[in-house]
């Protein structure tokens, strides 16, 4: 067979392939490109119920709490800005050490965290490490926001300013310990870096709402109050409020109960993750 | 003066395990003597990485005893073993250097130690003048070349190399067997792959693996020992099982082997077997190719034997 003729034959099997080009063979292409697409979505199951339940969310959470919770004489001292300083402290840290938390997903597609396996270490160890990391940036971003926004601000500094920072410090890294713990053990058991942030956000952004963050909890329906005591960032929320904000510590939880809760759910969440390690795997294996 | 018996890094033997309902390892049973080059070749799935995870500490097996460098594998082992992925492990944001002093710390070499074997490391993998730009902006050849220096940075007794020259231009490839085999400092070599023509220029010794199991191991020239003196390699118009009878047929029959679309045809002489097979079935020929006997062909007529044996 001659060189030519095996040309043409394998030029013709290119053109079979490819149906031989033109606007009707592009079309094909991009509908198939699309229902790939669209199935991938309909197969993320969580990607779905986020969008419709997140906005939804939104509006009974925020809504209700707004329109009931926000008179005035409803909040325990100062004025609303203040107010809501630890409510944005909280939601720093919940941002910061989910993003932080990510690098969990880069190392994994970068292969990096390969190199980190395949150490003497306890994958432990590496995890602690990750861990940290985010726990340090979530916590150092929260503080920065309570230093930068405390000269502008009538807190009631019951403790006094050193004591209050202090508390405030201690309760931003407790919050950010758990936070990170839950985004470990959340890095560990979901595929893909998208599914972990609509989980986080899907967990997160209604606990927000309804944590004290932007309104009292007091004041509130019944089954709301209920939501916001069963929602471990109220405690966070409660603590760097009487941290900083309050004139005395009538109508807030108290720091016994506040740290209690922050430190067990942090260790919970903590052996959660540790429940469940990364392995080192090979290609093709 | 006598030798002493030659002592082995590792030892597998009658290793099992599964995944489900899919078998990984089938009875596998290999020795690699300490200071080889030693290959583990075989098709995409034939179990070669799931020999290196073991070799790793990263799985156990189910059946089968393993020692690796004179003991049983545990996750402090590694502190001996450095490994090369088949695809790169570096942060792409670091630097050369900072990854090699970060691997030396993960393998405990720190400080000045650290700092004197990256210099001298990246000075002999051809990388000091890029030490301190970014991984991202390293060829690909840079890259890998980086991979070896790093699993090279703590003085491992045996290294791991899991396809380690995939996607690499034949230039950067030989460039990084010639680094390997200068630098690894009396290292047990041990490298899966499904290259059998790098295996056959840098191995001392290989094990040809498939579904699971070890078929052969020997040398290269062991291996190759006792194979017909030619491949022909027949591509044919399209498949048919009556032309691969009638091929098989004018060949003897037992030296036929289908690979990547082609019939493979071991012969003492290929001329005149290509002459039979134009006037018998040449219209069905698309292309025929005659080669000096490979490696490749060792590891097809070692299966061929294995399945045959089987059957």
């Amino acid at each position: 067979m001659s060189a030519g003729a095996r040309a043409t034959s394998t030029a013709e099997r290119i053109r079979a392939a490819t149906g031989g080009g033109g606007a009707m063979q592009g079309a094909r292409v991009a509908l198939a490109v699309a229902v790939r697409d669209l199935r991938a979505v309909a197969r993320a199951r969580s990607q779905l119920y986020s969008s419709v339940l997140t906005p939804l969310m939104l509006l009974v959470f925020l809504g209700n709490g707004v329109s009931q919770g926000l008179e005035p004489s409803r909040l325990p001292a100062g004025n609303f800005t203040a107010y809501l300083v630890a409510g944005t402290v909280v939601m720093t840290s919940v941002f910061s050490s989910t993003f932080s938390s990510a690098s969990y997903y880069r190392d994994r597609d970068s292969g990096f965290l390969r190199l980190l396996l395949s150490s003497p270490h306890d994958p432990r160890t590496v995890l602690l490490g990750k861990s940290l990391a985010a726990l340090l940036i979530g916590a150092v971003q929260a503080f920065l926001v309570l230093a930068v926004a405390a000269p502008f601000v009538d807190f009631g500094w019951q403790h006094g300013m050193a004591a209050g920072f202090g508390l405030a410090l201690l309760t931003v890294v407790l919050l950010n310990l758990m936070l990170t713990g839950l985004a470990q053990a959340l890095a560990t058991r979901v595929q893909s870096m998208q599914g972990f942030h609509l989980i986080m956000n899907l967990a997160l952004f209604p606990l927000l709402f309804f944590s004290g963050a932007f309104f009292p909890v007091d004041g509130l329906p019944a089954w709301m109050k209920l939501l916001a005591y069963a929602n471990p960032l109220t405690y966070a929320v409660d603590a760097l409020q009487l941290a900083t904000y309050a004139t005395g510590s009538g109508g807030f939880i108290g720091y016994g109960v506040d740290f209690a809760v922050l430190g067990v759910l942090s260790a919970a969440v903590y052996g959660l993750g540790f429940s469940r390690l990364p392995k080192l795997t090979f290609s093709g294996q | 003066m006598t030798l002493g018996p030659v002592r082995s890094a590792v030892v597998a033997e009658g290793i099992r395990r599964r995944y489900g309902e899919r078998t990984a390892l089938d009875g596998f049973s290999l020795e690699v003597p300490e200071g080889s080059v030693f290959g583990v070749l075989g098709p995409n799935g034939s179990g070669k990485s799931t020999f290196l995870a073991l070799v790793a500490a990263a799985e156990r097996p189910l059946e089968g005893s393993l020692t690796i460098l004179g003991r049983a594998p545990a996750r402090n082992v590694r502190a001996r073993i450095g490994t090369v992925f088949q695809e790169n492990a570096s942060d792409p944001l670091m630097t050369p250097l900072e990854y090699l002093l970060f691997a030396g710390r993960l393998f405990g070499v720190t400080g000045q130690a650290a700092r004197e074997r990256a210099a001298a490391l990246l000075e002999r993998f051809g990388l000091a003048a890029r030490a301190k730009d970014p991984i991202s902006t390293l060829s690909g050849g840079m890259r890998r070349r980086l991979e070896v220096a790093r699993a090279l940075v703590h003085r491992p007794a045996l290294l791991l190399l899991d396809e380690p020259t995939t996607g690499v231009d034949p230039e950067e490839r030989k460039l990084l067997w010639e680094t390997v085999v200068a630098e690894r400092d009396g290292a047990t070599v041990l490298v899966a792959t499904n290259d059998l023509n790098e295996a056959d220029a840098v191995c001392d010794l290989v094990a040809f693996v498939q579904a699971g199991r070890v078929v052969a191991t020997g040398s290269p020239a062991e291996l190759k020992r006792g194979l017909r003196k030619q491949t022909v390699r027949v591509e044919l118009q399209s498949p048919s099982s009556e032309v691969e009878a009638r091929i098989a047929e004018l060949a003897g029959g037992e030296n036929v082997t289908a690979a990547n679309g082609e019939l493979l045809v071991t012969t003492d002489d290929g001329p005149a077997l290509a002459a039979r097979l134009f006037a018998t079935v040449g219209a069905a020929i698309r292309g025929l190719r005659i080669d000096e006997a490979s490696l490749e062909d060792a590891y097809f007529q070692y299966v061929q034997r294995r399945r045959e044996g089987a059957g």
